[in-house]
């Protein structure tokens, strides 16, 4: 795109003036007077962009008559919108003044219409660049978790997924360049996102309802992960990385490049990484008692990590657009902590270590064309192949086997403003084949299709920006084979006594087999107001409702989970008095999410700051509940007979029966981020997030993040540039029924880096330290709390170059 | 323009409303026959190995029945006779097998170089401490073979499959083997090990362990085949590092070989001239060759059978395109063939032959619609096989065969029984072994054209070896 338009200023600048019709010529100045290269001035509802010199001029030519709506963009400075009436055979001069903005404000590409922090009504947040390397972690959850209103669910460090505003599982949908990753990560918290943050260009996330552009499974959010895997340019670029981390060993290496020629671009990416166990300042367990004097280093045993991907991609650059493909394979392979069963870790945990093999290949086409048509301006066609396998492997035999397979097909009609009016059509097709097989197959296969037609608008009316949109979606679920075992659930506190007389008079006992077709039309409407209300701040409004179709895990579920330790029952199913499981009275209903969303923002100046309050109101949330009654894990170890059991009853392998019901549920909190640049070098971040998460009728939502705050302090020049973080974890005693609270803590992490210049690469040397004080840190949103806390002190030396 | 728009959003606004209003959530669920699973809850009271029969599953098993007037495969419940499922099948012209070890049916269609598998839904995996048997209904997989030319003989020995592709001298394409496994199909292996030829033959492949012993087809000049597409030598080929490797080429050769069987100690080959033996030294194959008895003549030994705990093999010595057959035992270990006492009546020809599950019964069903059980008898050191017995498997009237029907057999790997479908009656007929008698009785709707036996079959530890 760069290489084109400063084609475009070169054309511009070799014709006669008297050519220049219907042409806009213009300069970018910041507040100081000084020019502003290098900024990008688009045409709203267009694909004309170009770039600023480096006189900070730049000329826009061949527009047609009427309103334009100019969008300027540049780093470090606030956007501007001006809008432009152009008409026949005239030359416009105008002059643009950039304020600066201290909280960077980069375009998200994950919606067809235009939103950032500082300028959409519902709230986004981006991490790119330098802030994404320094925060990019080895899974997803951890790389975003600086992120206001971001948690991880923390998963001993090797599968931890994002929780986005206390929602997480099927509630976050996790896409790449715009497409679902097509994982079983929604799944399970024990189970990765194959997705990878050393080679991505930036990750966005969507807060709140994000239905309206994603359908079912994005009603607590998104986070898409963009790379340029497909390339939009050819210009020659790249980027390569090497790191080692003290705390688990851990060795990265990571690169992507982009080159081509006028009409083909290549992109190419890897990554390698490797870690050991990582150590922990304090005993894994909780409830460790230290009779015996502990000598060395604590470590959370089996959380090693290895992994290894790569990218190749193509496209076809024209002057209206490109289309490419692109191939990825992604390997992991992964220690699932916690991972083990029953009790006698400490004599078993070797042997019985569990262990993730994952493998995923993804092709994706993605496409931008514009057109010059009457109706249309522009369509974005983006297609997807995800063909995705982990197996868990237990004392080298394979225990489960997890396969997903995805068909997706997006194609968004971006249309010419109508009065005023910029957006387009989305019209959306995915299908999934999920299944898992062996020991651990507590989801029967089913394959979940989706159809979906979405409208999304927005008008500038004055200072007030209006956003609209809605979204129609035919989900449909089908499992031929939904099991229906008959366990022997039972409490466990009518004591030992009556337990030892089971009888087994059936030897044989009867599993019952539906045939189960779901079909559900979700529908998701939103409104946005963003008020200008004043120079440099706005205020903004997000009402939405959307609907989401509960998924195949949380429906048709029966069987040990062992990542959670639950053996879980889906809403399909119900447990009568006795204890038997019978199908549910309960129609299966779509859970449906309020959400109300204020924003209020400086935008510009030396002082920057967003606010956000929402409140969220979701009927008929699936969720679990605690039956109170135990199953047979159906998992058993053939403990050596050598073991003299003293007592004979050990409950090693039952599992607490979880059962997905609904109910309401609300969900308010809010997000606070203050931006302050005291000087060109100095900046101070202030950040603060919260959320509460409850019953209508009583009662709180387990894992739900406490509140945070904390602060960054920045300083940089041109060659060095330091960070200081300090960010405080409350304590979180709002919990659910069975589970206990969690002690706050501080986690203080800095890092420096230097930048030089060899051979004529741009190198940067960095040193990191995160958790300095080495404290013990319990995550409360996570499942394994009490046998993993996060790593202890860590330093991480690396050198990253650009070419 | 502007109106125009305005109008559309107030449609859409009313039409999302009426959306809205029948915005909603439908379930169907229909619940099919259960499937019965042994007790899975051991409470840890004492010893595992106390219960190891809770994990098994007592089941005669499952019977496919290809359908004769459509392309459809049928699974019937041995244990109550009742329909399962039925799949239709890809292709029109099929040949019904199992897979090594009864897990799957393999549905083969030569002529469109394809392989596909029904999942019978019966099967045993062994976890360490005990066998743990699965029941489940059928399931089509959706694993298959379409990458090899003319599949054409099918060998199961011991938990493996060889396949040999015949190759085809027209379309210039060449002949392979690929060997798999139950597991094999069940984790969809896409890159199955095997052999590639440089040319198209008609031949065969014998897995056994690590080896595979396959046939080789020399240049036309060096050949002493009289039908150069039939291979006159065998080579032991050795399986490490994921592939097959040639290591031996047996120093015998074996003009016009077609067929092939293997035992515990011996695999043998069909020769115009004899049999050809390899007998294994460990890694090692050790060639001999058995003249043809003149009881063969003219006839050629193009068939063989043999089972795993049965010393001697039974050939079938025809002419080319059937005819009179001679039915001989071989005996690898003295180096002897010898003619039948019985053999097939006048007028009747054999129509399907198999060992039992154990290997102590030679089965001949022949055209007449009689069972023909032998059984084999040692006199000093020497196996005899002598009729132990006949079942008439059917009350119609075989001149009634419809054309292009026949009665078809397969015998159950757990037990004592044998199944005979008979197009005729459109039924199968269970068949005891020991008692000679039928036991059963399996009716079809429609006339079946092929029948195997999946289930878990019995295993070998139980038997007894003392001879």
């Amino acid at each position: 795109m760069k290489r084109r338009s400063q084609l475009a200023v070169l054309i511009a600048a070799l014709l006669p003036a008297s050519v220049l019709a219907n042409s806009i010529e213009g300069t970018v100045l910041n507040n100081q007077g000084k020019v502003v290269a290098n900024a990008t001035v688009e045409v709203e509802g267009s694909d004309v962009k170009v770039a600023t010199d480096e006189n900070g001029k730049f000329v826009i030519v061949n527009l047609k008559d009427g309103l334009k709506e100019l969008h300027v963009v540049a780093p470090g400075y606030a956007h501007l919108h001006r809008d432009i009436t152009v008409s026949g055979d005239e030359n416009q001069s105008i002059t643009f003044n950039l304020k600066r903005s201290p909280i960077e404000v980069i375009d998200i590409e994950a919606t067809p219409i235009h939103m950032s922090a500082m300028e959409s009504a519902s709230p986004v947040s981006v991490l790119s660049g330098e802030q994404l390397r320094r925060q990019q972690a080895a899974t997803l959850g951890d790389s975003l978790e600086k992120l206001p209103g971001v948690n991880t669910n923390f998963h001993g460090k090797v599968a931890s997924t994002p929780i986005i505003r206390g929602l997480s599982g099927p509630r976050v949908l996790i896409t790449q360049n715009g497409l679902d990753v097509s994982d079983v990560s929604r799944v399970g918290p024990d189970h990765s996102v194959a997705s990878e943050a050393s080679t991505a260009q930036q990750i966005e996330v969507l807060r709140g309802p994000a239905t309206l552009f994603y359908g079912s499974g994005a009603i607590g959010g998104v986070v898409n992960v963009v790379d340029n895997r497909v390339p939009t340019d050819s210009t020659t670029r790249g980027e390569w990385n090497l790191e080692h981390n003290s705390v688990d060993n851990q060795k990265v290496a990571s690169f992507n490049a982009t080159t081509g020629t006028d009409s083909f671009a290549f992109y190419a990416d890897a990554f390698w990484r490797e870690a050991d166990d990582y150590e922990i300042p304090v005993a894994a367990e909780l409830d460790h008692d230290d009779h015996e004097e502990h000598s060395g280093d604590y470590t959370v045993e089996n959380s090693n990590e290895e992994s290894d991907g790569f990218t190749v991609g193509a496209s076809y650059l024209m002057d209206q657009g490109f289309i490419g493909i692109a191939i990825e394979q992604f390997n992991r392979q992964y220690g699932i902590p916690g991972h083990t069963h029953g009790g006698e870790e400490e004599e078993h945990s070797e042997e019985e270590s569990v262990y993730a093999d994952l493998e995923q290949t993804k092709v994706q086409l993605l496409s931008e064309y514009n057109l010059d048509n009457e109706w249309l301006n522009k369509i974005n066609l983006r297609v997807g192949h995800t063909d995705y396998k982990h197996a868990e492997i237990e004392n080298s035999l394979v225990g489960t086997t997890f396969k997903n397979e995805t068909n997706e097909f997006r194609v968004d009609l971006m249309h010419n403003p109508f009065s005023e009016w910029n957006g387009g059509l989305s019209f959306h097709y995915k299908q999934s084949d999920v299944e898992a097989q062996g020991e651990e197959a507590f989801t029967p296969p089913s394959q979940t299709q989706s159809f979906a037609v979405a409208l999304m608008e927005e008008r500038h009316f004055g200072d007030f920006l209006v956003q609209l949109g809605g979204r129609v979606e035919r989900v449909t679920i089908d499992a031929d084979n939904a099991l229906l075992p008959n366990i022997d659930a039972h409490a466990h506190d009518e004591e030992e006594a009556d337990e030892h007389d089971h009888d087994h008079e059936e030897s044989t006992a009867i599993t019952r087999v539906f045939d189960v077709e779901h079909e559900f039309t979700p529908v998701s409407l939103s409104a946005g107001l963003v008020w200008d209300f004043t120079p440099s701040y706005n205020l903004g409004l997000s009402v939405s409702r959307s609907e989401r179709a509960p998924s195949a895990s949380e429906l048709l579920s029966f069987g040990a989970h062992i990542g959670t330790g639950t053996y879980e029952v889906g809403a399909l199913f119900d447990v009568d008095k006795d204890g038997h499981f019978g199908l549910s009275e309960q129609a299966i209903d779509l859970e449906t999410a309020n959400n109300i969303d204020l924003t209020f923002r400086k935008t510009q100046g030396d002082i920057g700051f967003i606010f956000n309050a929402f409140y969220n109101q979701v009927d008929n949330y699936y969720y679990q509940i605690d039956t109170g009654l135990y199953a047979e894990s159906g998992h058993s170890h053939g403990d050596e007979d050598g073991h003299d059991h003293g007592d004979e009853h050990d409950h090693s392998s039952e599992l607490p029966v979880y059962l997905f019901k609904t109910d309401d549920v609300i969900l308010h909190g809010f997000e606070a981020q203050v931006a302050w640049q005291l000087t060109d070098e100095f900046k101070v971040d202030l950040f603060s997030d919260y959320v509460r998460a409850r019953l209508k009728d009583g009662g709180d939502l387990p894992r739900t993040p406490p509140l945070r705050f904390g602060t960054e302090f920045s300083y940089q020049t041109e060659k060095l540039s330091a960070h200081l973080h300090v960010t405080r974890y409350q304590e979180q005693d709002r919990t659910a029924p069975e589970e206990t609270a969690t002690d706050g803590y501080t986690m203080l992490d800095a890092s420096v880096s230097y930048d030089l210049s060899v051979l004529n690469q741009d190198v940067s040397l960095y040193l990191r330290g995160t958790n300095l004080t080495d404290t013990e840190a319990r995550v409360h949103s996570s499942f394994l709390k009490n046998i993993a806390p996060r790593p202890g002190r860590s330093f991480a030396l690396g050198i990253r170059g650009y070419f | 323009m502007t109106k125009l728009f305005k109008l559309k959003l107030i449609a859409l606004a009313i039409s999302s409303t009426l959306i809205t209003a029948c915005g909603d959530a439908e379930t169907n669920i229909v619940e099919k026959n259960p499937i019965e699973v042994p007790d899975d809850h051991d409470h840890g009271d004492g010893d595992d190995h106390d219960h190891g029969d809770e994990y098994t599953i007592d089941s005669l098993g499952r019977l496919v029945v290809l359908a004769n007037d459509s392309n459809t495969a049928s699974f019937f419940d041995l244990d109550d006779n009742e329909l399962l499922d039925t799949f239709t099948l890809t292709n029109d012209s099929n040949t019904l097998s199992s897979s090594p070890d009864f897990r799957y049916a393999v549905i083969a269609s030569r002529a469109q170089d394809y392989l596909g598998f029904i999942d019978g839904g019966l099967w045993r995996e062994d976890h360490g401490e005990h066998l743990h048997d699965y029941k489940q209904g059928p399931a089509a997989s959706s694993f298959e073979l379409t990458s090899g030319s003319r599949p054409t003989h099918l060998v199961k020995h011991d938990g493996k499959l060889a396949i040999f592709y015949d190759g085809d001298a027209e379309s210039g394409t060449v002949a392979s083997v690929e060997v798999l496994t139950d597991n094999d199909i069940t984790s969809a292996t896409a890159a199955l090990p095997g052999i590639t030829y440089d040319i198209n033959m008609h031949g065969v492949a014998e897995p056994r362990g690590e080896h595979l012993l396959s046939t080789i087809r020399r240049d036309d000049a060096e050949s002493t085949s009289v039908a150069k597409i039939l291979p006159d030598q065998v080579g032991v080929y050795h399986f490490h590092d994921g592939e097959y490797e040639l290591e031996q080429t047996l120093e015998l050769t074996c003009p016009d070989l077609h067929g092939a069987a293997q035992n515990h100690d011996y695999v043998i080959f069909g020769c115009s001239d004899g049999v050809l033996l390899a007998h294994q030294h460990d890694d090692e194959y050790e060639a001999e060759k058995i003249a043809n008895i003149a009881a063969v003549g003219d006839l050629r030994i193009g068939t063989i059978y043999g089972h795993e705990n049965s010393e001697s093999f039974i050939g079938v010595a025809s002419g080319h395109g059937g005819g009179p057959a001679v039915i001989v035992s071989i005996d690898p270990e003295n180096a002897e063939m010898e003619e039948l006492e019985w053999q097939l009546a006048d007028g009747a020809s054999a129509i399907s032959y198999s060992f039992s599950a154990n290997g102590e019964h030679f089965l001949v069903l022949d055209s007449l619609g009689f069972l023909n059980v032998l059984e084999a008898h040692a006199h000093d050191d020497h196996t005899h096989w002598e009729l132990a017995g006949q079942v008439d498997i059917t009350e119609e009237d075989v001149t009634t065969m419809p054309e292009g029907m026949k009665f078809s057999m397969t015998v159950a790997q757990n037990g004592q029984f044998a199944y005979v479908a008979d197009p005729i009656a459109q039924h199968v007929v269970q068949v005891h072994l020991e008692d000679l008698e039928i036991e059963g009785e399996l009716e079809l709707t429609f006339p079946p054209a092929a029948i195997t036996w999946l289930g878990i079959a019995e295993e070998e530890e139980e038997h007894d070896h003392e001879h």
